[in-house]
């Protein structure tokens, strides 16, 4: 039976302004419960909201950014529900009438690009924090009415890969504009995937299972792939059945998604338009000049390493879909220019080595600069690429250390360029080993490669591989001879 | 008209979280009805392509502030009006994770 | 006598230095002392805090700097006006307990200009209420006839101008709630255009219909007040972006144009058609002319009222859950008996039925036949009123059916409700509207005229009001309390 997934991502991100959307408190993570609030954040009664016209701004850049509609004329409205984390009893955001329509996001899925479509984008302000102990819970207000921006997609996704790549795309989009510090583990970029499962060819949609609680990319693509196969095992066991509309959450010990409640009816949370704020109207020369200012994207960034730094495309996406990996490479580039070369180190050298630890090379301490100049030791000779890789392990582990003076420390990372040292070491092996050279002038190939590893062997990995080869090479043809 | 009966008043109440004995119960289900048959009047009039009045200050848009940082609300004095409060934080009876 | 002289005459005495800021706070508080115990305007008297603002008055004079234009005048506010530290109880057993965090904008403002805030006054709580009669915590009593009630919902502000307690008070009016008062207590109310004056630390009933207005013995004090509260507040996003205005008031109504609804109006008694084709034939002595216009839409003024009004009432209360502020029921357990005993233990009868009307008309299935029907009807009674001003310059109607009541006698819902058919429609279209006293019926129980105009003509009305009460001084009549010595 072929089933075809379908995913609808809903990404809540939140703006870094200096203050909130509708309140003047500090727009702050991590501060002391209840310090960074005002009267209105906390639903004081006789409080009123005024709009932040920054938020409007990131609002419209984002929207530029993907290439959306920006809707001249949008407004607020309350949506009532009651939780101890709202100070209202209802949040204010956007419902029929939202800020942006539509749009696009670029991603590469495997190696290919793709496009997916957006739905719209609203404004909207976040809850508070309930902390939960024990025998009571508790609130802190900071980060109630801080600034929103729910991008919705159109349910165009089709593997929780797509999801990954779609989620990626986006959190480079709002780091590039610099419309939020899209900290997952913080909380200031979140996932909902709407997911549901359908027998290729089939029209109509099945129910769907929200999933909530991941926050982190792996999490999401386990999640999603982990919700598509127990729905999946469902409609198997019991082809005519249906799935009651819930919302799940990910659980990360686990390993599954888990039931968090049912949604019988719908909520009914009377949406109508919010009286204590008057309606946003945007005009062209407005939306123009922030869509002038926006600055490089991350697609035009691809392009670009593409068409003038020559890296594939691939190469190209895994870098600048991160962006603070992306301004490393350039920090980098504007040292050495050998584009690939750093490339490699940044996306595939030094990235495993990080990967055990699950922190990254951006984050690790080691310079750009330092990159930079492993690149250039190798290009100029001073040390093989294979010296090179116990370098890159001493830098990992010692990050301040530059690589030139890591070399300088370690006799062993030395190269062995004295031809004639490496000479007698040629025929060292080869007096040792008359067998290889036989095989190697019968056609194995791989007893080349065995006496070069032996010389390699002896020189403890420090001479050049293409002296060892030459050097090999003229003897035994001298030797044939 | 729409018919209000006790149903109407249990979803009603559960929506406002306002709580009610049954004889409240009984008592607001039959002042709404009065009200409602009252109200019943707007549908004589035809509204048919008439713009719903969102805003009586009409035309006024883009109300906007700075984004600027003003004044905070002291957690003390937020606190002080809170009926219970733990470590900073406001305290309510345990929440089911939702 | 101190409680004679108008709000612009004390203020004059004190910044020429015949009278001291401090002598006039305690002339004041003496009266509401004495006085009160019948009357239950107000809530609170800040006794300690008004007497140290009036000291403050009497040093800034004796340093010789200017003093503000309400210096050493004692105002009363309306328990749902924030005073930063005092209570604002909104006259409901929920908020017994809430200290304001923040001074309203107006609150500000009159301190600014020197004005002594005496006290907080009663109200129908949450301002949901024609009678004052809602307060969860006391009763009010008209000085006119203390079986009577002052009207509401801010009650306890017009009882305190009218019995002399404090020249000036501030109410707030979201259907009628000051004008009402005003007419019922025979004393001056306005409810200035929709959004002049900032909603800013005003504990919100319904938000597109609510205003702070002013209660004075007379009109030019009306002026007065506005003057210094009328002002664009940016924390009020729906505060009118406008200058203060003027309230020269002698301009005179020569060649003005008043429309009546005589249609409307058919329904009016006896006694109160009497007395306003009276204060007619005074606007016509004083140059006006008299015309009918149509404001037959008015009819279904009260349905939309009751449906936007709660609705978002229904909202704005919805904070009211005793988890942040406010009375938590002690005996709640879980966080549903949190919300649900709290509520229904802090919240009166008629707090309930607006909350479960407005969550009625907004919910799923209901919305469009009720809410959104509410909103088109809004705009046809905004252009009704359009239609009449292109004809006229003002509208007269009067301010109630009949004058005040007798307390508990009304108990039907709708009947309270069908109170306030006259000033309903003026917040519905956020017009300017005043309440002039215009008269006693034969059991001396005072009558109001109500005037209103357009958006933004606040100063037109107040114009008219103060051409009537110059030829006809119903308002400086007192009512029959004892003498304070």
């Amino acid at each position: 039976m072929e089933w075809e997934t379908v995913i609808g991502l809903e990404i809540h991100a939140e703006l870094n302004t200096k203050s909130k959307l509708f309140s003047v408190a500090p727009n702050h993570f991590g501060d002391e419960p209840n310090t960074n609030i005002s009267e209105v954040c906390t639903g004081q009664p006789g409080s009123l909201p005024v709009l932040n016209e920054e938020v409007v701004r990131k609002a419209v850049q984002f929207g530029c950014a993907i290439n959306g509609r920006i809707n001249h004329f949008s407004k607020f409205d309350r949506k009532s529900y009651f939780y101890p984390d709202s100070p209202r009893n209802f949040q204010i955001t956007q419902y029929d009438q939202p800020i942006i329509s539509g749009g696009v996001v670029f991603a590469e899925v495997e190696g290919t690009e793709q496009s997916f479509q957006v739905n719209r984008v609203h404004i909207e302000d976040d809850a508070g924090m309930l902390k939960h102990f024990s025998n009571f819970a508790g609130v802190d207000y900071n980060r109630a009415g801080v600034p929103l921006i729910e991008i919705v997609s159109e349910p165009c996704l089709h593997s929780p890969k797509e999801a990954c790549s779609y989620a990626m795309a986006v959190k480079a989009i709002l780091q590039y504009i610099d419309a939020s510090d899209c900290n997952m583990e913080e909380g200031s970029l979140r996932f909902d995937a709407n997911v549901s499962v359908r027998k290729k060819g089939e029209q109509a949609l099945r129910n769907k299972i929200e999933i909530k609680n991941m926050n982190s990319f792996s999490f999401l693509e386990l999640a999603i792939e982990a919700e598509v196969n127990r729905q999946i095992a469902f409609y198997e066991k019991d082809p005519h059945g249906k799935i009651l509309q819930a919302t799940y959450r990910w659980d990360p010990e686990k390993k599954e998604t888990v039931l968090m409640r049912r949604k019988e009816k719908a909520e009914d949370y009377r949406y109508f338009p919010e009286p204590d704020l008057v309606p946003i109207l945007l005009d062209e020369a407005y939306i123009q000049e922030i869509r002038e200012a926006l600055p490089e994207l991350p697609l035009q960034r691809e392009r670009r390493y593409v068409k003038e730094l020559g890296l594939s495309s691939h190469q190209a996406f895994v870098l600048t879909y991160d962006k603070p990996l992306a301004d490393y490479f350039e920090t980098a580039l504007d040292i050495t220019p050998q584009a690939k070369a750093l490339c490699n180190w940044l996306t595939v050298e030094f990235a495993g080595r990080f990967k055990e630890s699950g922190k990254n090379l951006v984050a690790s301490g080691i310079p750009a600069s330092h990159v930079a100049e492993l690149v250039v030791l190798i290009d100029n000779g001073t040390i093989t690429g294979r010296i090179a890789k116990s370098v890159a392990d001493d830098m990992v582990a010692h990050p301040a250390r530059a690589p030139a003076a890591i070399v300088a420390a370690n006799p062993d990372y030395q190269p062995v360029n004295d031809t004639g040292e490496i000479e007698k070491l040629v025929d060292q092996v080869l007096a040792e080993n008359p067998q290889s050279i036989t095989d190697f002038l019968s056609g194995r190939d791989k007893a080349f490669a065995f006496l070069v590893g032996q010389v390699m062997k002896m020189t403890r990995g420090k001479a050049s591989p293409q002296v060892v080869n030459d050097l090999l090479n003229a003897k035994i043809k001298h030797a044939a001879k | 008209m729409a018919n209000i009966n006790e149903a109407t008043i249990d979803s009603l109440v559960e929506l406002s979280r306002i709580r009610c004995s049954p004889e409240e119960r009984k008592r607001l289900t039959h002042d709404l009805q009065k009200i409602l048959a009252y109200i019943d009047q707007l549908n004589e009039l035809d509204t048919d392509g008439v713009e719903p009045c969102c805003h009586v200050l009409e035309g006024t848009t883009n109300v906007f502030r700075p984004d600027l940082v003003g004044k905070i609300l002291s957690r003390k004095t937020f606190l002080d009006n809170s009926p219970q409060h733990t470590g900073g934080l406001v305290r309510v009876p345990t929440v089911i994770k939702t | 006598m101190m409680h004679q002289l108008s709000a612009r005459a004390l203020r004059d005495e004190v910044a020429a230095g015949r009278l001291s800021a401090l002598e006039v706070a305690d002339y004041f508080l003496k009266r509401i002392h004495a006085l009160d115990g019948d009357v239950g305007a107000f809530l609170r008297v800040l006794d300690a805090r008004v007497r140290e603002k009036a000291r403050a008055v009497d040093e800034k004079r004796q340093r010789g700097e200017p003093l503000g234009k309400l210096a050493g005048v004692p105002i009363a506010l309306k328990d749902n006006i924030h005073v930063e530290g005092e209570i604002s109880t909104c006259g409901s057993r929920f908020l017994t307990n809430y200290k304001a965090p923040f001074d309203a904008t107006v609150t500000r403002l009159i301190e600014a200009e020197d004005g002594l805030i005496i006290g907080k006054t009663n109200q129908d709580e949450f301002a949901m209420g024609s009678s004052t009669e809602n307060s969860a915590l006391q009763k009010t009593f008209n000085p006119w006839n203390l079986k009577c009630s002052p009207g509401g919902s801010s009650g306890g502000s017009a009882a305190a101008v009218a019995a002399r307690m404090c020249p000036l008070a501030l109410g707030s009016d979201t259907g009628g709630s000051v004008r009402q008062p005003a007419a019922f207590c025979g004393v001056v109310g306005l409810k200035p255009t929709y959004g002049r004056v900032s909603r800013n630390g005003l504990v919100a009933y319904a938000s597109s219909l609510d205003q702070i207005g002013p209660l004075a013995t007379n009109t030019d004090d009306i002026g007065l007040l506005m003057d210094v509260i009328g002002r664009h507040c940016d924390k009020d996003s729906t505060s009118l972006r406008w200058d203060a205005e003027s309230y020269a008031l002698e301009g005179g109504i020569q060649g003005l144009k008043i429309g009546v609804p005589w249609l409307f109006l058919e329904q009016l008694a006896e006694e109160p058609k009497k007395h306003f084709m009276a204060a007619l034939e005074t606007l016509k002595s004083l140059g006006a002319s008299i015309l009918d216009v149509d404001l037959s839409i008015l009819k279904y003024s009260l349905s939309t009222y009751y449906i936007l009004a709660t609705a978002e009432a229904s909202t704005n209360l919805a904070r009211f859950d005793g988890i942040r502020y406010g009375v938590r029921a002690p005996e709640a357990k879980t966080l549903e008996e949190v919300y649900e005993l709290s509520k229904e233990q802090g919240f009166g009868a008629e707090v309930k039925r607006r909350i479960l009307l407005g969550t009625f008309v907004l919910s799923s299935g209901y919305q469009d036949a009720y809410y959104k029907k509410a909103q088109k009807v809004r705009r046809l009674i905004i252009d009704g009123y359009k239609a009449a001003f292109a004809q006229c310059d003002l509208v007269a109607t009067p301010v109630s059916p009949f004058a005040a009541f007798e307390m508990g006698v009304i108990k039907d819902p709708l009947q309270m409700y069908l109170e306030d058919i006259y000033t309903i429609g003026i917040n519905l279209a956020g017009i300017p509207a005043v309440s002039v006293p215009a008269g006693f019926t034969t059991d001396k129980k005072p009558l109001g005229l109500q005037l209103m105009g357009p958006v933004k003509e606040d100063q037109r009305v107040l114009t008219a009001a103060y051409a009537f009460e110059q030829a006809a001084p119903f308002a400086r009549e007192m009512p029959p309390l004892k003498e304070v010595k």
